[in-house]
């Protein structure tokens, strides 16, 4: 052993003891970030810091990192890591009790819950990638208006790696609103809000391009009380972003050019109709059965007051579904035009109520709307499909 | 869009095998022949509009030792058949004009077919270069009446390539080729199921495929000349004589045939590479011959009717020593520029300057059918390059390929441009 690590183990002899359940909670956020398939070990544990009645345990996979805390009593500060994941499922099935941690010689933790004990093997906390620390906070983001953001664009972000620029959201900060832009090329749903930010150090725009990862765990984290806010900073690569609870996530940012979206908004589509979102979707839905496995297209034929929807698959069959519409706009005439049904069906899967379709023909860009515009303002482009 | 498949058929092993008496088809079975109309001809007709209406051929220069390749109807007329001497064909008719046979053309013209093809069926056999078996069962709920589908079909090639062709549509393999060599030229001949016999039962025998000059003359020898009177023959007595191929006889005298289609996979990859005459280290001259490569293997690429994702770089050093490099595109595309750049970029990353080159290539792969689905970004540029790859293939197809070229592969020396 060489004598670097003999001297952290004396220094690092953490110990303390937690309730179950708020462990449990923390855990379980943590969670998220943790990378199951990692070829580095020490990605796959958590980081355990114990100081002055309160516990501090993060995860990162280099790109994300959580970094949360719970109360806890602490005997010897220090610190260790340990397995996220065994450990979650360990604590998971102890009884509701105090847990008690120890660190150990050679990196061991022992874990002790009434007369149960475990040890579970730790790894040097210094091969635990150091995080960057937050510059003073920007803005405080309402809680619940940056997740209904996040849920109405993050499907929209392209799946495929190699489009890496188009792997995450472009989010918006302004004094005076708030935006969120995702596409993948074919579709592009763009979710904004004004809001007015009190914060001085906003005084500018702010964009910045975050993954897809990331995303997913804002709306994980984003707490059920309406009233909650978001601390947003950020630096050249990163974004901090501290919830209630005090949990701070810390994301990579994604580099390069987000294409211009605003170029590709539909100005012209005058051909506008009203259906309803649930009808529409639970027919595209059925229609969808029979569509072409590799094209998943469904052919919309809108006529005055209906509109026909129809696919068909060389080995299963074909489908036809009318249903009554609602015409909002003096163009009238009849349009044939197809999409990629599984398009169609994220958007109304994020909306409720009467939508609004606007179209200029079968070659360009359709907008899908709600009608009724809550506080956010949600349009959804699509590009429809050869047919 | 129904996959272009490329398929073999089962020709050479059954006439090897004679065949089982073949169970009959069920009636909505539905075989389209395609049969270009002396293609080679044809083709070169598209590039000499004036010698249309004039026997041409096309082979050779009458002075050599070769074959008609190909003969066009007005030198048929004079008694020229394929495979006939060159020196015979120019006896036979001394004002027909000789022309040499340019096979590359030929298959590029016979590429952009099959991709027409390939839209009207899943299954299409390209039996030869400018024959192709059709599968229309089980297409009509989707396409239309068969009769009505092979009209449009040859339409749309006519239009397309301006290249006549023949059709014969019918049951089987058997009766549909029969039935698009009664329709020749320009024609297009159903055969409705029922109708099989009495459509062959007048030809001679020749005229069904598998029966060559000797088993013509054995069937002569037993006084049967025609279908017809083949077809009166019991099975039992031609299996006497003719033995398993009696069996054989005896049902295509039926129009019955045990042919199946056979799929091929497509391409998996579209290459090409160039060895210098003397090794290269000049950089120009590199980029200039990846500039070429490229636009080679992307005419190609588009005549197949595909997009390609990834774009792999061959150098081979003086000294043998090889490397291999490959970049995988955002998306698949069919457009040069894209292509071009992510090779030069591999081989301005990976290239060792110290070494004279030997050999460069490029190779796509990757390859699929573009998308229906239309981009969001970019859309109008990306259809204008795209029209301007479509037009520089047909000025290609027309002129020549060096005729257009971007910039790029201009300044290669004479010796290195084949």
């Amino acid at each position: 052993m060489d004598p670097g690590t003999k001297k952290s183990q004396s220094s690092e002899a953490m110990e303390f003891s937690t309730k179950k359940i708020d462990l449990l909670e923390e855990l379980t956020a943590a969670q998220g970030v943790v990378e199951r398939k990692t070829t580095i070990p020490i990605l796959s544990h958590v980081l355990l810091e114990a100081d002055e009645g309160r516990l501090a345990l993060t995860t990162t996979d280099l790109e994300l990192s959580l970094r949360t805390q719970c109360a806890a009593q602490v005997k010897k500060q220090g610190s260790a890591t340990v397995p996220a994941k065994k450990l979650l499922d360990l604590i998971r099935l102890l009884p509701d009790e105090e847990i008690r941690f120890r660190a150990q010689e050679n990196f061991w933790v022992q874990v002790i819950c009434e007369r149960k004990t475990y040890r579970l093997v730790g790894l040097a906390k210094e091969n635990f990638p150091a995080l960057p620390e937050p510059p003073p906070v920007l803005a405080r983001v309402p809680a619940r208006l940056l997740a209904d953001l996040v849920v109405r664009t993050v499907f929209a972000i392209a799946s495929e790696e190699t489009r890496y620029t188009l792997n995450g959201a472009l989010l918006i900060l302004r004094p005076e609103g708030i935006t969120a832009v995702a596409t993948d090329g074919h579709r592009l749903a763009l979710a904004e809000a004004g809001h007015k930010f009190t914060d001085p150090a906003l005084r500018e725009e702010v964009r910045v391009l975050i993954p897809r990862k990331a995303l997913l765990e804002i709306s994980r984290l984003v707490p059920a009380d309406e009233d909650a806010s978001v601390e947003f900073t950020r630096d050249t690569n990163h974004i901090f972003l501290r919830f209630a609870g005090d949990r701070q996530l810390i994301a990579r940012l994604l580099t390069g050019q987000f294409p211009n979206y605003e170029a590709v908004l539909p100005r012209e589509n005058h051909r506008v109709t009203v259906i309803d979102s649930g009808e529409f979707a639970a027919a595209l839905r059925r229609v969808a059965q029979l569509a072409d496995l590799r094209s998943q297209a469904v052919k919309l034929a809108f006529r005055a007051d209906e509109m026909e929807i129809s696919a068909s698959s060389p080995e299963y069959g074909e489908a036809s579904e009318v249903l009554p519409v609602e015409p909002a706009s003096k163009v009238r005439d009849p349009l044939t035009i197809g999409f990629n049904v599984n398009y169609l069906l994220d958007f109304l899967g994020v909306v409720s109520g009467a939508i609004r379709i606007e179209l200029k023909d079968e070659q360009s860009a359709a907008e899908l709307r709600p009608v009724e515009e809550d506080r956010l303002r949600y349009r959804y482009i699509v590009m429809p499909m050869r047919i | 869009m129904p996959r272009l498949a490329r398929l073999r058929s089962k020709i050479g092993s059954t006439a090897a095998v004679p065949p089982a008496p073949a169970a009959p088809r069920l009636s909505e079975a539905c075989i389209l022949h395609v049969d270009m109309d002396a293609f080679f001809v044809s083709v070169e007709l598209l590039y000499r509009p004036e010698l249309r209406g004039k026997p041409v051929v096309v082979g050779g220069r009458p002075d050599q030792r070769g074959v008609v390749a190909a003969a066009s109807y007005e030198a048929r007329r004079f008694g020229i058949r394929s495979a006939m001497p060159l020196r015979t064909a120019a006896r036979l008719c001394p004002q027909a004009v000789f022309l040499e046979g340019r096979h590359q053309l030929y298959e590029e013209w016979s590429d952009r077919i099959a991709a027409i093809l390939a839209r009207y069926s899943p299954v299409v056999e390209m039996v030869s270069i400018d024959e192709a078996y059709l599968e229309l069962t089980g297409t009509e709920r989707l396409l239309g009446p068969p009769l009505a589908v092979a009209h449009r079909l040859r339409q749309e090639i006519w239009s397309r390539t301006g290249l006549p062709c023949s059709m014969g549509l019918g049951r089987t393999r058997l009766v549909a080729k029969v039935a698009s060599e009664q329709a020749k030229p320009r024609g297009l001949l159903w055969i409705p199921p029922g109708a099989e016999a009495a459509f062959l039962a007048p030809l001679p025998v020749g005229k069904i495929p598998g029966i060559g000059r000797v088993t013509e003359a054995a069937l002569a020898r037993l006084g049967i000349r025609t279908v017809g009177e083949l077809a009166a023959w019991p099975r039992e007595k031609l299996e006497t004589v003719f033995g398993r191929w009696g069996t054989a006889l005896w049902s295509r005298a039926r129009g019955e045939d045990v042919f199946e289609f056979l799929v091929d996979a497509e391409p998996k990859s579209i290459g090409h590479n160039h060895t210098f005459g003397t090794d290269v280290d000049a950089p120009e001259m590199l980029e200039a011959m990846l500039s070429l490569l490229c636009q080679k293997a992307m005419k190609r690429l588009r005549d197949a009717g595909l997009q390609t994702r990834t774009v792999t770089l061959t150098i081979r050093y003086a000294d043998f020593h090889t490397i291999t490099r490959r970049r995988t595109l955002s998306e698949p595309t069919e457009l040069d520029s894209v292509v071009l750049a992510a090779a030069r970029q591999l081989l301005a990353r990976h290239r060792d300057p110290a070494q004279k080159v030997r050999l460069i290539g490029v190779s796509l792969s990757g390859l699929t059918h573009p998308s229906p689905q239309l981009p969001l970004f970019d859309a109008e540029r990306r259809a204008r390059l795209h029209r301007l790859a479509r037009a520089t293939d047909r000025l290609r197809d027309r002129f020549g390929f060096e005729k257009v070229q971007w910039a790029g592969s201009l300044n290669l020396p004479e010796d290195d441009r084949s």
